[in-house]
């Protein structure tokens, strides 16, 4: 690589890539719409090369720039922010490429890429009238995805974009290091976010972005379809597409969700945090636009509700990343990003989306065909219109909860985020109702009904749900008239349309697509229902009778005030196992500690007996200190969760908080203070002070922590402290290299440490130093550090008197503590039907892609060559 | 036609009334502590003032501390479970919850922290400078 250009060359190429993408997406936008005008003076031929070229040096040119990003990235490039920001040289390469998007600039170029590639796959399958415009407004988009990442600067205040590209200087122009070293490379970058470091969100950025960028594609049909006054076959391509779009979201949402799950804390798949509402509202109202396209398709209708759900999929999903990208939610959500500067930015392309689509819908909106006719109140048409309707409904109460900082304002000046029960109770109810129709709409949907036929058809799914629904609400304990409501719809939801989808299996199997994506509904329905209500803290016989005071009100706490919270977790003994529920055994073995892939992760290891006499099973929650937000005298500790997968239930847990992470924090503040005062002792009782750090001629001494001590060792003499034994066999000279400027006295001590009950032994050699900074006399001694015992040894004085040395040790007391974790253990009954559910939502979009896709196909060859019509699959 | 229109928007505007209705109820704003008097889950931003004994009651498995909220006053929390691991590095605290009865303590039925963010923040990069 670096015999043709250099990396500071390399950086350069990426900018220039960037812009020469810029430039190409905003003349292909202009070419193409010339196209599709066919403009004089030159003609359409001309103006159709040129939007084919234009795309093509895109496409050449976002692809080469993360191609350039990637490059730098894997090359640990750390003189680049955005290398260094996130990117560190202990990361495996599949962490490095989750590290290409891990940032706001790397995932706009991802979308960007996604977009580039579909607009290719766009030209090539779109067809007259469509295909000139449609690449147009695919161009319109990417001028502005693309500005986001130009980081050109007009003076100090305004800039548009920021480059992926830009290296630390550009990026700290007033830092003092930088402008003392401009040429400055940090030796390791900062790394990614540890709970990044998953397999799964290796794979949701991508995803995402391409149901993102396959959004574009509806929005951009519609957009032709207003421009070229046809409003019929526009569908036809476009409901493909947005089937596409919608698997590619939910896909995304399922792997946020399961991520979420497994990762973090929080101890469920879904908190309506306006991250995961982003990628969910544009599904929605997809959704709703797949019902009225079809519709459409089918019977000519709800043209205008087509366009407008087109439409608004696509507005939706710039606002919410104008949401999420813009620091607007900065104080809402958990994972929001940080503001880059782009605000404005993206409010203008918010802006321009919305006229553009609405705008053009609005002008048009007489031109529109209406229906000649209402269609009865049980037809198809209305069924399928009411569901599209509630879908509406429900993304938008979705879209006013996340929006609470912008429209909380009218009820607050500084409104919180709103409670997550408005959410849960405005669509559950819609949920239900969404569930009864799915049946009654698959009914009519198929075969023309009437009211007696219809009562007649549904007889029998309404009785098998009954029984099913009273069987499992007996099984499950269930007693309250909302849940089983709601088990009860969630139950006919799948017998209904498993009813109707075993008459079309007869008819054609290729016509369940509907139906398999409905009984998905129900099955996840009743998953949500389920994990969510049912869901029990596992704890043992004391903290359950504490609990059920707490919940009768006759728990107090220490000053006689009712406590109101029930316990969650429970403390556990190593060793000493605890029952939990009556249903398992729960004993805490023992902990592991690792250092891949997360440095210091500490494994502990449980064991479950059910009492009921199934088999044994092991859990192993970890907990690790994060590395991307460590420093030197702190650490920030996270939780890695496990859970036990099973169909009828999972058991979750993770430890809350262990006797080796209080330690560990015990360790990590003594050294610091060790750190401290090794570089700013002053020696021989010298006035100390000048260096502005608390000091004085015995470092210990000034830390509140017991687990220090100073261990005075003549020559081969050993010393006992606590269960090590300590040997000062000798001198070593110091390297002039490892020692500060102007020092006097340099000597490492030879120390051989014995752990004495395993008889395990290390030999350290600490370093003291003496040297002179503005005329006083200073000691250097760091401290060393045993790991497999969690030991720091510091050389902290050479005694003139006799001929002993002092050290200092932290961590003496390591292994006679005692050894106990807090656990928080849930279970979780029918997490199983909530993945279950989502993969049958997915498999039956993906049968209806297949199904509309080779429609769309057939129409094209029967237009086109309608001397072939002997075909036997068109008919 | 005329009738079903005029039900329709009557539909309309009633349905989201009750949802802007809930809504204003569901969100409240960030008060401080004395703000929060009389308030069921108040949201009270602050930091922890660790010049204050903190513990963790092993039997009530409760976390109490002392935390200063951003006009100044300084109440006692009780968080109903374990010390959260990155409760010391926090810059900020939002706690979400009541006072227990008449008195000044304030039950944290959930709490927030905000951690040092990693970004824009050139002191770290000195740092590594200064080590390297």
């Amino acid at each position: 690589m670096n015999e043709f250009l250099s990396w500071s060359e390399l950086g350069f190429l990426g900018k220039i890539l960037i812009n020469l993408g810029f430039v190409s997406a905003l003349l292909g936008t202009v070419v193409a719409a010339l196209a599709s005008l066919s403009y004089p003076p030159l003609s359409k031929k001309v103006w159709e090369l040129s939007t084919k070229s234009f795309w093509g040096l895109q496409l050449a040119s976002i692809v080469g720039a993360s191609a350039v990003l990637l490059i730098l990235i894997a090359n640990h490039q750390f003189q680049y922010y955005y290398v260094w920001n996130y990117t560190s040289l202990d990361l495996p390469m599949e962490y490095l490429l989750s590290a290409f998007y891990g940032g706001q600039e790397g995932s706009f170029l991802l979308w960007i890429l996604m977009s580039s590639v579909l607009g290719l796959g766009l030209m090539a399958w779109t067809r007259a009238p469509y295909r000139w415009p449609v690449m147009s407004v695919m161009g319109f988009t990417q001028v502005f995805l693309i500005s986001m990442l130009l980081g050109w600067s007009f003076g100090d205040a305004m800039m548009l974009g920021a480059s992926p590209f830009r290296t630390l200087l550009e990026e700290m122009p007033s830092a003092p290091f930088l402008q003392a070293n401009p040429g400055f490379v940090p030796a390791d970058g900062r790394g990614l976010n540890d709970l990044l470091k998953s397999p799964w969100m290796m794979i949701h950025p991508p995803a995402l972005f391409v149901g993102f960028s396959m959004m574009t594609a509806p929005f951009a049909f519609a957009i032709a379809s207003l421009w070229t006054r046809t409003y019929h076959e526009w569908v036809r391509p476009a409901l493909p597409w947005t089937l596409s779009a919608n698997v590619f979201l939910l896909t995304a949402i399922f792997l946020g969700g399961y991520w979420a799950y497994e990762t973090l804390s929080f101890g469920g798949y879904w908190a309506w945090d306006p991250v995961e509402n982003a990628s969910l509202v544009p599904w929605l109202i997809g959704t709703a636009g797949i019902h009225t396209m079809i519709i459409q398709k089918k019977s000519s209708r709800a043209h205008s509700a087509s366009l407008f759900f087109a439409i608004f999929a696509y507005v939706l999903i710039i606002y919410e990343t104008f949401l999420t990208r813009s620091g607007v939610l900065a104080n809402a959500s958990v994972h929001s990003f940080v503001d880059l500067g782009l605000y404005n930015q993206l409010l203008a392309f918010m802006v321009a989306i919305t006229v553009l689509g609405f705008g053009f819908y609005f002008w048009r909106y007489r031109d529109l065909p209406k229906p000649k006719k209402e269609s009865s109140l049980l037809s198809k048409e209305v069924l399928t219109f009411t569901g599209s309707i509630l879908l509406l409904v429900l993304g938008l109460v979705i879209i006013l909860g996340t929006s609470s900082p912008i429209i909380g304002r009218l009820f607050y000046d500084n409104p919180t985020p709103p409670d997550i029960q408005f959410y849960n109770d405005w669509s559950g109810p819609l949920a239900l109702v969404m569930g009864l129709l799915t049946v009654i709409g698959q009914m009519v949907f198929w075969q023309r009904q009437s009211w007696v036929s219809l009562g007649t058809g549904l007889l029998l799914p309404t009785i098998a749900t009954s029984v099913i629904t009273a069987i499992s609400a007996i099984m499950g304990q269930v007693n309250d008239l909302y849940s089983i409501t709601f088990f009860w719809v969630g139950w006919f939801t799948v017998i209904g349309n498993g009813w109707v989808m075993v008459s079309l299996m007869m008819r054609n199997p290729a016509l369940i697509g509907g139906t398999v994506t409905h009984i998905g509904f129900g099955v996840l329905l009743i998953g949500i229902l389920a994990s969510s209500k049912y869901n029990t803290f596992l704890v043992p016989p004391v903290t359950e009778s504490f609990n059920a005071r707490v919940a009768a009100g006759e728990a107090f706490d220490e000053d006689g005030f009712p406590i109101t919270t029930q316990i969650e977790s429970f403390e556990l003994q190593r060793n000493q196992p605890k029952v939990v529920n009556q249903q398992y055994m729960v004993t805490y073995e023992g902990y592991e500690l690792k250092d891949t892939p997360r440095p210091g992760t500490q494994i502990y290891t449980i064991t479950f007996q059910p009492l009921d006499g199934r088999d044994t099973f092991t859990l192993r929650p970890e907990v690790y200190p994060m590395s991307s937000t460590a420093g030197t005298d702190r650490v920030d500790w996270s939780v890695d969760p496990d859970i036990l997968t099973g169909w009828m239930s999972d058991i979750y847990l993770f430890v809350g908080g262990s006797a080796l992470v209080e330690r560990r924090n015990e360790q990590i503040a003594a050294q610091a203070t060790m750190n401290e005062a090794a570089m700013s002792r002053a020696v021989n009782g010298q006035e100390s002070g000048a260096s502005g750090a608390s000091a004085n001629s015995n470092g210990q001494e000034t830390t509140p922590e017991d687990s220090i001590s100073v261990v005075s060792l003549l020559p081969n003499d050993p010393v006992q402290a606590g269960p090590y034994q300590f040997t000062f066999t000798g001198y070593e000279p110091a390297q002039q290299d490892e020692v500060p400027e102007n020092t006097q006295v340099a000597i490492r001590a030879n120390i051989q440490v014995t752990h004495m009950p395993t008889g395990r032994s290390y030999e350290v050699v600490p370093l003291f130093a003496v040297f002179i900074d503005e005329g006083e006399n200073f000691t250097y001694s760091p401290s060393l550090r045993i790991e497999e015992w969690g030991l720091d040894v510091q050389f902290s004085s050479i005694v003139p008197n006799d001929e002993s040395i002092e050290l200092t040790v932290a961590g003496l007391n390591e292994f006679i503590e005692e050894d106990w974790i807090y656990l928080t253990v849930e279970k979780k009954p029918f997490v199983s039907a909530v993945w279950l559910g989502t993969f049958l939502l997915m498999g039956g979009f993906s049968i209806s892609i297949f199904r509309h896709w080779a429609r769309d196909r057939q129409a094209k060859q029967s237009s086109g060559n309608r001397v072939k019509s002997s075909d036997p699959a068109v008919a | 036609m005329k009738i079903k229109v005029i039900l329709g928007v009557v539909a309309i505007v009633a349905f989201s009334s009750l949802v802007f209705y809930n809504f204003g109820n569901s969100i409240s704003t960030y008060v401080d502590f004395e703000g929060a008097q009389g308030m069921k889950g108040a949201h009270v931003v602050g930091t922890w003032d660790d010049t204050q004994e903190s513990y963790f009651n092993r039997e009530t498995m409760q976390f109490s501390f002392w935390m200063t909220d951003e006009t100044g006053n300084k109440r006692k929390i009780l968080y109903p479970r374990p010390k959260p691991n990155n409760f010391e590095q926090a810059t900020q605290i939002v706690v979400i919850g009541e006072y227990r009865g008449n008195s000044e303590v304030f039950v944290a039925n959930d709490m927030l922290m905000k951690c040092p963010s990693k970004y824009n923040d050139p002191s770290a990069l000195q740092m590594q400078e200064a080590s390297s």
